[in-house]
């Protein structure tokens, strides 16, 4: 009988310990898109979106403390850095043109232009050991934010750590999966367009019908109009069918000349070299420069580029072709690519740094 | 008298339960991989990865060939369906992949006397837009033309070197479906499942039995031949039909 006070005392100091539950958190969705799915063992809460928000904008995850993720995804470029290449630590640059986060917890698939990561947490792992990227380790990374005064209590809060050491990159990886699956893009001309808020221009409407092959469909008005054969893999409502393709960039006659190898490093089919990811169209306008290695500096050198029918491959997508557009069919698709850009997704505060951010 | 009730109530219970145990026997299920092969004139298919020799004298780089199949079923002896799959997309677009795409399902042990699926999108699921489909689920594979022509049902893509000089320059892009094109297919094959020395079941597409039959060859050359997207279905519906009728079931031991 007189054990039970000190028995009870200890149940509640080791409650005590235990970090509260984090706090499940949905963001809204719109009813034109398949629900995002949300990992069973990475469920946002508030406290893992919060933290990784915070990630995201700290240059902490970087060797020397200069390169954040926003470093080359910033929001005002729809989470892109207008550079052909992205540019790491030091002034190294990267193999490829940073993509676009928006709407990126929808791309369900693989990520990266190869697709060589699985999920946004394993994606997220990537770029802090990569020398020209972040240019760090993750044994010091983690080793420092175990003994953060802020960041190891969020840590904890939002993943229901006990004890320091319990803290892996997988957290840090899960923590910047939660930020980045909030990134959602709803409201351009076109998302306005079919919820019947908002008409196209006649030169949209145009474009609109070459993007999406109108003149193929039966009982068409259009057509006349040429077909831009767009979305065979740039399909809505994101965009993109999240496969690889070779589009044309370079001629190539073997696969070992590709100059970057794309999808055939990772898969090891020498049918896939050359093949990069299509990438969603979303924000089009904001994420120039074009192509995996940013080669292309405009829209219209994009169109002009399909218009042509690109450049000879034997894996070159059956669906790139010469189109036959003129100058004002071309100028007319432009216009309708434009409609794709949502200033409120890239003006959304929520996607900014926070005020009281982590340091 | 309490210990009575209680007795009552536990025996009652006990002859509840083991009633109940009567009922619940099932037949076991057996774990079973049915096999969707994908061939080019008998071959195995090898996207990109081999060059394959068309009837007309030219010859042909794969990119991608898909389909998707619809209330995938076997047929018991006695004439009971069982659905395995209401939806699926069999795909093949990297030779990484291989030319067969497994898929397992929980199959009761019994005999079965065929395999039935549709090809392309059944109706009922046709009319219904991707975006009320889970995102991972086959009708959120991005294959959606539009709200006028629907799902793709299926798809063969490739590259002909039409002057036989080596390059792989005319692009070959058939994608079709419809609801009028949806067919059900029926394989008939008396096979048993019960977990011991049960046959693979192997359902074999030949992408060259697509475009020909022996006698009549769809016509590469043409350029008005090379393209059939959205609703410009008429002239793939050659195509579609010889797709639909060459597919085959083996049971292999």
């Amino acid at each position: 009988m007189r054990l039970r006070f000190p028995l009870l005392a200890l149940v509640a100091l080791l409650a005590a310990c235990q970090p509260a539950e984090p706090t499940p958190f949905r963001p809204t969705e719109p009813d034109a898109y398949a629900r995002i799915l949300y990992p069973a063992d990475n469920p946002t809460t508030l406290e893992g979106l919060a933290l990784g928000r915070d990630l995201f904008y700290d240059p902490i995850l970087s060797a020397d403390s200069t390169i954040s993720c926003a470093s080359c995804h910033l929001p005002e470029l729809a989470f892109t850095d207008g550079r052909a290449l992205s540019t790491g630590i030091s002034g190294r640059p990267g193999r490829r043109n940073t993509p676009s986060l928006t709407n990126i917890g929808y791309l369900h698939q693989t990520l990266f232009w190869d697709g060589r990561a699985d999920d946004l947490e394993s994606q997220a792992l990537h770029p802090v050991a990569d020398p020209n990227e972040m240019g760090g380790s993750w044994p010091l990374l983690i080793s420092k934010l175990r003994r953060h005064p802020a960041y190891w209590p969020a840590f904890r809060r939002a993943f229901g750590l006990g004890e320091a050491r319990e803290l892996t990159p997988d957290h840090v990886g899960k923590a910047l999966a939660q930020f980045q699956r909030s990134l959602i893009s709803a409201d351009t001309k076109y998302d306005r367009v079919q919820r019947g808020e908002a008409t196209f221009t006649a030169e949209e409407t145009i474009g609109h019908a070459i993007f999406f092959d109108l003149a193929d469909e039966p009982a068409t008005t259009f057509a006349t109009l040429p077909t831009g054969e767009c979305a065979h893999c740039h399909i809505p409502p994101h965009f993109t069918n999240q496969r690889f393709f070779n589009n044309g960039l370079d001629e190539v006659h073997q696969p070992k000349d590709f100059a970057d190898a794309g999808r055939g490093a990772i898969s090891g089919s020498p049918g896939d070299y050359g093949k990069f990811r299509a990438p969603g169209l979303r924000n089009l306008a904001l994420t120039a420069p074009y192509m995996h290695d940013g080669r292309m500096n405009t829209l219209e050198e994009v169109v002009e580029h399909y218009n042509t029918g690109g450049h000879y491959a034997a894996n070159r997508s059956a669906n790139i072709y010469p189109l036959g557009l003129k100058p004002d069919q071309a100028a007319a698709l432009v216009a309708f690519l434009k409609t794709l850009t949502d200033s409120s997704f890239v003006n959304n505060p929520a996607y900014r740094p926070r005020v009281n951010a982590l340091k | 008298m309490k210990y009575l009730s209680l007795f009552a109530f536990l025996s009652l219970f006990l002859v509840i339960s083991c009633e109940d145990d009567d009922d619940l026997v099932q037949p076991q299920n057996i774990a079973t991989t049915l096999e969707f092969r994908a061939a080019y004139g008998g071959a195995d298919l090898a996207i990109q990865d081999a060059t394959y020799d068309y009837p007309t004298g030219a010859q042909l780089k794969a990119n991608l060939f898909q389909y998707y199949v619809s209330d995938l079923s076997l047929i018991d002896a006695a004439g009971n369906t069982l659905v395995l799959s209401e939806i699926d997309l069999i795909r093949y677009n990297s030779a990484a992949d291989g030319p067969v795409v497994s898929r397992t399902y929980d199959v009761p042990a019994g005999d079965y006397v065929s395999v039935r699926f549709g090809l392309g999108v059944k109706p009922e699921l046709n009319a219904i837009d991707p975006n009320n489909f889970a995102a991972n689920d086959p009708l959120n594979e991005n294959e959606f033309w539009s709200s006028v022509t629907r799902y793709v049902f299926a798809k063969i893509e490739a590259n002909a070197d039409l002057e036989n000089d080596g390059t792989f320059d005319t692009g070959l892009t058939y994608h079709m479906g419809s609801d009028a094109l949806y067919r059900t297919l029926t394989f008939t094959g008396n096979f048993t499942i019960d977990g011991t020395d049960d046959p693979r079941l192997v359902i074999t597409a030949d992408v060259l039995k697509a475009l020909t039959d022996g006698t009549n060859t769809f016509d590469i050359a043409d350029p008005a031949q090379r393209v059939i997207h959205g609703g410009n279905q008429a002239v793939g519906t050659e195509i579609w039909n010889r797709l639909a009728e060459q597919f085959s079931l083996t049971l292999e031991q």
